[in-house]
């Protein structure tokens, strides 16, 4: 026998399956640590990455002027100079996705609770059926 | 309004029904678009400035996912640059690289916004872009539309600086790249489209999150003037040589443009709004529930095929059928009463329902069945 409560559920759940939910099953696979330590930790090698482009372009841009100047300079403010806007930059983006992916972490939690109750809401529908 | 409502309903079925058809021409278009503009607006590579290239590469958009066809812009735009000069394509390729490995992440799933930006900066009508954006999409989507911008004045520098580039010796390698990186980050114009495109995008989004009646309309109207403001405090501030006549007239564009998607987006009828009180062991809810705006298309069904008659067992007055078989058609008409009377009970006897059939029409299945306005998932 049909139910249509039943279907509607049913209905809506999978549409959730399919689009929204689909992500956030895959982040409540992870625990909550986990979850934000690897996306973090992915973070901080992209942000190397581009600092690293980013020190290449300074350097093509004022290759002459350095290259003038290499045995003139105090080479130690120098590098003391890029590992600051380096440990800035790498250090801020790091804090910033660690925001970003506990919200995302909450919410999607959130988002899953709520497919959970409407699983064993299903769950109990099946079973009053029978 | 029943007209346009209709004409929205029979839309919505014709993309339902053939979908797998018109997805994949709608891409394959916008791929064709985007190529062709980068192929007309640049244009250095004759060997992919070629209308072949463009369609094949565009054929190949139309069944590959959406991600797939900004990498093939980014790859088409960097061949360009690189035969304008081998420097400019490595700045240029730098600047995809630190866009997708900072900012991407945050919303990896916007890559159309990041193609569609660009290509409406080329066509003039930029403005529409933070208000649909902020109406359709989250708040992160702020930073794909902060690419989009950078890409098109990334691209809008190498064709300005193309002429002073192919005067320059290719010794000059240093100074190319200076040239470049220092137009793109000293672009004040860039910057100030980029605060002010992601500031709209972000009220627009807020706004039309709120529970007040009109909550989208006011959203585009605020957005608009909100972009407005903060483009001509830009060009007081930087002097970046905004057109006010454009902004404005763009503005308003915006704005048609943004009720014509909240027409297929949002479509409620405020005045049949109902405020409902209830509780359970934990909660008390405050439910506010705003109908949609819906009719029901006219629609035809055939409902039996008789079979062939004895001819001489029944006989006729007047001169018999010359065919053995009768169809039984029902022809449904929309529900002239707009959505005000859309949850009205609907029976065979119902004005507006007309039978060909000897007897008492049924109702159509399709009719009513929706399956609720589906609510969204928190």
């Amino acid at each position: 026998m049909l139910s249509e409560e039943r279907i509607i559920l049913m209905t809506r759940m999978a549409s959730y399956e399919q689009g929204e939910g689909k992500k956030n099953v895959k982040i409540g696979n992870y625990f909550r640590s986990d979850y934000i330590a690897l996306q973090t930790l992915k973070a901080v090698v992209c942000a190397i990455l581009v600092f690293a482009i980013l020190f290449g372009l300074y350097v093509l841009c004022n290759f002459e002027e350095l290259m003038e100047n290499l045995y003139k300079m105090d080479l130690l403010a120098f590098a003391k100079d890029v590992l600051m806007y380096f440990a800035a930059m790498v250090g801020g983006y790091a804090v910033l996705v660690y925001v970003v992916c506990t919200w995302r972490y909450a919410s999607a939690k959130k988002s899953l609770k709520c497919y959970y109750h409407n699983l064993k809401k299903l769950n109990s529908l099946y079973q009053d059926g029978q | 309004m029943t007209v346009l409502l209709e004409m929205k309903e029979r839309i919505k079925l014709i993309y339902s029904k053939s979908e797998v058809f018109i997805v994949p021409v709608v891409k394959f278009l916008l791929a064709f678009i985007v190529f062709n503009t980068l192929n007309g607006r640049m244009g250095y590579m004759t060997r992919i400035n070629d209308m072949k290239i463009v369609l094949i590469a565009a054929l190949a958009c139309s069944f590959l996912p959406v991600g797939l066809m900004t990498l093939m812009a980014a790859v088409f735009s960097l061949m360009h640059m690189y035969a304008l000069s081998m420097e400019v394509a490595l700045v240029g390729l730098c600047m995809y690289l630190i866009m997708y490995l900072l900012f991407f992440r945050f919303s990896p799933k916007d890559s159309l916004v990041v193609v569609l930006t660009p290509l409406l900066f080329a066509l003039k009508i930029p403005y529409v872009v933070p208000i649909a954006v902020g109406l359709l999409c989250g708040a992160s989507s702020l930073v794909s539309v902060g690419c989009g911008i950078a890409v098109f004045y990334l691209l809008q520098t190498v064709i300005d600086s193309a002429p002073n580039i192919r005067t320059m010796g290719e010794e000059e390698i240093l100074e190319k790249v200076r040239m470049m990186v220092e137009s793109i980050i000293g672009n004040k114009a860039m910057l100030v489209m980029i605060a002010a495109f992601a500031i709209t995008v972000l009220v627009v989004y807020l706004i039309r999150r709120m529970s007040v009646d009109y909550s989208w309309t006011i959203a585009m109207v605020a957005g608009a003037m909100i972009n407005v403001v903060l483009l001509l405090i830009g060009d007081l501030l930087y002097d970046v040589n905004i057109s006010v006549g454009s902004v404005l007239m763009g503005s308003l564009l915006a704005i048609v443009v943004a009720k014509v998607v909240e027409f297929f987006r949002f479509c409620v009828d405020y005045s049949r709004t109902e405020k409902v009180q209830f509780e359970d062991d934990e909660y008390y809810y405050y439910v506010k529930a705003v109908p949609k705006m819906t009719v029901a298309v006219p629609t035809k069904t055939v409902k039996k095929i008789n079979a062939q008659r004895d001819m001489a067992a029944e006989p006729r007055s007047g001169g018999a059928r010359p065919s053995g078989r009768s169809v039984d058609v029902e022809r449904t008409a929309p529900d002239r009463g707009g959505s005000r009377s859309a949850s009205r009970p609907r029976d065979g006897a119902r004005k507006g329902q007309r039978s060909m059939t000897v007897g008492k029409a049924q109702k159509p299945e399709n009719a009513d069945a929706d399956l609720g306005e589906y609510e969204e998932w928190p």
